[in-house]
């Protein structure tokens, strides 16, 4: 009798001990703990800080949220970090932020069934794992209207990152607003084949400056492009992080995240069981306009800097639809046409041409979000090294 | 646009960019002709870019920056030389904990000062009469900050003094052979000691240069290898000032072309190409005489101690 | 030097090995120290950052194959310097031979249409070889041309990572990235098994313990190492008998580049599993396996002990990242100073010091 009962107690226990090894899954309604992993630096002024000025609005808006974030974590980390984040800090949710970690990610994602991740920019997905993006090329098509309309060499300029589909399908949507507000402008393209590279985006921005062009867009995570383009008199458009303050004369507009549009969203959808480490296997952000995730403007609250309010009145664009329409009408009709619900207008709609002629959106419609983020053509009017062109 | 721009803004960004390359090369040319090797220059220079970029920044003042950038440097060095040259201690790993240091140390203290503009950075200039002159005048004399004409100036007196003066000679006699050198009188040790605290000061002021005029920020890693790169300079420049000048200008030159011919050429492999320069360049020079009478100081790397062999 | 009359200083000829240990053990602990006041200051106890580094990198069996998974890389890489170093050769662009070592390994994985059991000895013969013939160009140009090596090596980095950035966003691209700069994914045959649970790719951990053997019996039993020790320590003699500089330089630069090599294959297809930004892939191994090197006297079994003590450092450095919140350039301030302690603390290792007895 007492071997039998030490027997049910012993197996009760490795029952128990069984249980409580699996990380535990999250109690809707209780304290979440949330681990994000940046790759870069939180005061790199660009993709990560964005991410950590969101992950504090956070932390301020809802009282039953901790968080803790690692900075500067490398590719091949992203395993290990999350490994302790899950053991050692007992996360509940895990947000990975950046395209490199996704095999990390999954594999994590796998490894712990009852944790929630969430990874930014990528596309493998689990149950447990949902993916989320804001993305740009909407504010890009109205920064490049803008562009075209003050050009006055008729050369328009953008320093790339890396030649891949993300920043590509931005500047197309530049050059797209460029051409329609100025036919016959072009958009000269640089790369700097790195994020973050301040003496590369000053090399390229001169290199730029040197073939001509005056007004300036690009991707790189610093202010570099928007102080030099200033200080030789030249506009530019700010990205990710508010620039205006850097070239207050001459800084026109820009491209400005509210990562926490998202996050809010999804962390609150966890917190009222409406997701769980089961049902993710959909759960596909691509916020845009319309969801308040991307802002136009070099710094918030101010989609247009007032020094240009007045030229961007006077310049009028003789416009194939709409007629004679000034630049900033036409600016604030297609940010109402795809900032309200029930988008009335994209950028990509057909039919569009590539710069080697090819038809690549028929007339009457629009790309898909699977065409656009693998999109690797040039548009018309794009003119420079365009790696990858197919 | 035609060649006559090509000109004008490579001689222009190869000034820019080549500043601060020639300011660290300089100073490591010295350091090193009294056989000392400093590969802490990227530790010294970002560091230099920090509290330049500060105290331009809180006191308004940009030239109170490159003279504390400067001592920061300087400062920075003594590490090295008390490390090097007092203790006997390994140059080479010397410099690469010294760069680990101030890379770090500069981030750490760096992390409340990003996304800061700077506007009270170095202004820039246009030399009157000179740049009117066609090509060379907008090229030379236009839009550069009084720092680069400086630099410029310091290449031949720093020249003559290695080459021509008493001191240049008491220098290299204790990079070549300390040994003798201290036979004849000369305190090896304080040679040496000034020899890198004036490579540390170079390099501080080289830091400054990119933090208050290059790119007038602060950014972490915002030096991006360019001790590095003085390094190589040094070596490329066969430890002679006026070669420095060449070498520093020619490398931000082809940087700048690498971006200029994307165009026609993949960017990878033209990034590539500043490098690849560098080597393709020296084998040429090498397979001459030249390089007999070029070499390395004798006792670079080697420490000194009276009554050791 | 001037001593102080009261003060002796005599050099010690060679230091024994407990005299290394004790010495490097007080600077380390005298770094610790320094460095516990940076911890304080931002808000940390000493005590509190020390104990969560040590528990993190060595109390629990994950962190500990965190700390290994830091030390392979170091080991192979630094192995292949301490035989660089004996003939005086400066190998800075270990980086760059770890680099050809990972796109030999791709293609191999990828494109050479090898399967099954034969591809991971296949990838590991193919890196040696790149990283050898990437570490030989600088060998051939200081040995024919005399042109110095620090500044080849260092080019080369260069050259190399600009190579690899090419090939992932060119010939290279996988199919499978929608668009992103990396290969496709190593097939199963081409991925190096790792220790269950952790990332450890233990074939290349014991490659690298095998060849730290084997470089220890090199130079200190073979003929050839012979030569390479004479031509570091005295090479005016090895002129006189002989020994080839040529050759002497072109094996050790074919030795240390290939581990290189070697290391890279373990990182790209033991960690990464495709061909990725270079920066993301050599994360400064090169250079800190300079110190590791040295550090361990340019004995190659001692890279042993090295090699795990700053994997110890690496790994610790991700956790303060991650458990103390703090920011992570600390831990290069913190590598800095252990550093510097241990350069200061070689004068006492060579020299001794004692109170000089009236």
């Amino acid at each position: 009798m007492k071997r039998k009962a030490l027997l049910i107690a012993v197996l009760a226990m490795v029952l128990v001990g069984g249980l409580m090894a699996t990380a535990a899954e999250y109690v809707p309604g209780t304290p979440l703990k949330v681990g994000f992993i940046y790759v870069g630096p939180v005061g790199d002024y660009g993709w990560s800080h964005a991410h950590d000025v969101a992950r504090q609005i956070l932390v301020n808006e809802f009282p039953w949220l901790t968080t803790v974030y690692v900075e500067s974590v490398p590719e091949g980390d992203a395993g290990p970090t999350i490994d302790k984040l899950v053991n050692d800090e007992h996360c509940n949710v895990i947000l990975t932020t950046s395209f490199g970690f996704m095999d990390g990610t999954d594999e994590a994602a796998l490894k712990y069934p009852d944790v929630i991740f969430a990874h930014c920019s990528g596309f493998k997905r689990e149950p447990n794992l949902a993916t989320y993006m804001a993305d740009f090329y909407q504010i890009y098509y109205l920064n490049g209207l803008m562009a075209g309309a003050l050009t006055k060499t008729g050369k328009v300029a953008y320093v790339g990152a890396f030649p891949i589909p993300e920043v590509k399908r931005h500047l197309d949507a530049f050059a797209i607003g460029v051409r329609e507000a100025n036919p016959n402008a072009e958009i000269h393209v640089r790369w700097i084949e790195d994020w973050f590279n301040p003496a590369a985006a000053k090399e390229a921005t001169e290199a730029l400056i040197a073939e001509g062009c005056d007004a300036f867009a690009f991707t790189e995570d610093s202010p570099t492009v928007v102080q030099v383009a200033g200080e030789s008199g030249l506009i530019s458009f700010a990205h990710y992080s508010p620039m205006y303050k850097f070239s207050p004369e001459y800084c026109v507009s820009g491209e400005l995240v509210h990562w926490e549009t998202i996050y809010e969203d999804f962390l609150q959808k966890v917190y009222d069981g409406v997701y769980t480490a089961h049902n993710l296997q959909n759960v596909d952000y691509w916020w845009l306009l319309e969801q308040g995730a991307v802002e136009m403007g070099a710094e918030t609250g101010m989609p247009i800097n007032p020094a240009y309010v007045d030229k961007l009145k006077a310049a009028v664009v003789d416009h194939p639809t709409l007629g004679k329409i000034s630049a900033y009408d036409l600016v604030e009709t297609r940010l109402n046409q795809m900032g309200d619900p029930g988008i009335t207008f994209d950028p990509f709609q057909g039919p569009i041409y590539d710069r080697k002629g090819n038809l690549q959106v028929p007339e009457g419609m629009w790309m898909s979000v699977d065409s656009l983020i693998t999109m690797e053509w040039a548009v018309q009017g794009v003119v420079g090294p365009w790696p990858g062109e197919p | 646009m035609g060649w006559e721009s090509w000109f004008i803004s490579t001689f222009s960004r190869a000034l820019a960019y080549g500043t601060p390359l020639l300011l660290g090369t300089l100073g490591e040319i010295y350091a090193e002709r009294s056989g000392v090797l400093n590969l802490g220059i990227e530790g010294m220079m970002i560091m230099g870019a920090y509290s330049a970029f500060v105290t331009a920044y809180t006191t308004g003042n940009p030239w109170l920056g490159v003279l504390v950038a400067g001592a920061v440097g300087g400062a920075f060095s003594i590490i090295h030389a008390f490390a090097t040259i007092t203790l006997k201690a390994n140059q080479v790993v010397s410099g690469l904990a010294l760069t680990m240091l101030g890379i770090g140390l500069a981030g750490v203290l760096g992390r409340k000062w990003v996304g800061l503009p700077l506007f009270s950075s170095l202004h820039k200039v246009t030399i009157p009469g000179l740049s009117a002159i066609p090509i060379i005048g907008p090229g030379f004399f236009k839009g550069q900050t009084l720092l680069v004409y400086l630099t410029m100036l310091l290449v031949p007196i720093m020249w003559y003094i290695l080459f021509h003066t008493r001191i240049g000679i008491t220098i290299r006699a204790v990079g070549e052979d300390p040994a003798t050198a201290d036979s004849l009188g000369v305190n090896v040790t304080r040679v040496r000691y000034l020899c890198v605290i004036v490579g540390g000061v170079l390099a501080g002021v080289a830091g400054a240069y990119l933090s208050l005029s290059y790119r007038p920020a602060w950014t972490e890693g915002m030096t991006g290898g360019m001790g590095w790169i003085v390094i190589a300079l040094t070596i490329f420049a066969f430890w002679n000032p006026l070669y420095g000048l060449l070498g520093s200008y020619l490398f931000a030159a082809l940087y700048h072309l690498s971006y200029r011919l994307q165009t026609w050429v993949s960017p990878e492999l033209l990034k590539a190409m500043p490098y690849a320069f560098a080597i393709i360049i020296l084998v040429i020079v090498s397979r001459g005489t030249l390089h007999k009478r070029m070499g390395a100081p004798a006792a670079l790397t080697l420490p000194y101690t009276r009554g050791e062999q | 030097m001037h001593a102080p009359s009261w003060l002796c200083i005599e050099r010690r000829p060679l230091p024994s090995g407990r005299t290394i240990l004790t010495v490097s053990v007080i600077a380390i602990v005298a770094a610790f120290v320094v460095a516990g006041i940076f911890f304080a200051l931002f808000g940390v106890p000493p005590i509190e950052a020390y104990g969560t580094i040590l528990r993190g990198a060595l109390g629990s069996w994950h962190g500990f194959a965190e700390t290994l998974r830091r030390a392979i890389p170091l080991l192979l890489i630094g192995v292949g310097l301490t035989v660089a170093f004996r003939a005086l050769f400066w190998n800075i662009g270990a980086d760059g031979q770890l680099l050809l070592g990972t796109a030999a390994a791709t293609w191999v994985a990828l494109f050479s249409g090898l399967h099954g059991p034969i591809v991971i000895p296949a990838m590991f013969v193919a890196g040696f070889i790149a990283g050898a013939l990437w570490g030989l160009i600088p060998a051939v140009l200081k040995a024919k041309l005399g042109i110095n090596d620090v500044i080849t090596t260092l080019m080369m980095n260069y050259i190399a990572m600009y190579l690899i950035m090419w090939l992932i966003h060119g010939p290279w691209k996988g199919p499978t990235m929608r668009g992103f700069a990396y290969t496709d994914k190593f097939p199963p045959a081409a991925q190096i098994p790792t220790i269950a649970g952790t990332h450890v790719h233990w074939p290349t951990l014991v490659l690298g313990l095998v060849l730290a053997v084997a470089a220890y019996v090199l130079v200190n039993r073979t003929k050839m190492g012979f030569e390479i020790r004479v031509v570091g320590e005295n090479p005016h003699a090895a002129r006189f008998a002989g020994i080839s500089q040529l050759k002497t330089t072109l094996v050790v630069m074919l030795i240390s580049g290939g581990l290189a090599g070697l290391a890279g294959v373990g990182e790209v297809a033991g960690v990464h599993m495709r061909l990725l930004d270079p920066n993301q892939i050599s994360m400064g191994y090169g250079y800190t396996a300079i110190i590791v090197a040295w550090l361990a006297r340019k004995n190659p079994l001692a890279v042993i002990i090295t090699a795990l003590f700053f994997g110890i450092l690496m790994a610790g450095g991700d956790v303060i990242k991650v458990s103390l919140q703090l920011p992570f350039q600390l831990i290069d301030v913190f590598n800095g100073l252990i550093m510097f302690f241990l350069i200061g603390s070689e004068l006492l290792m060579h020299y001794k010091i004692s109170l000089r007895r009236r």
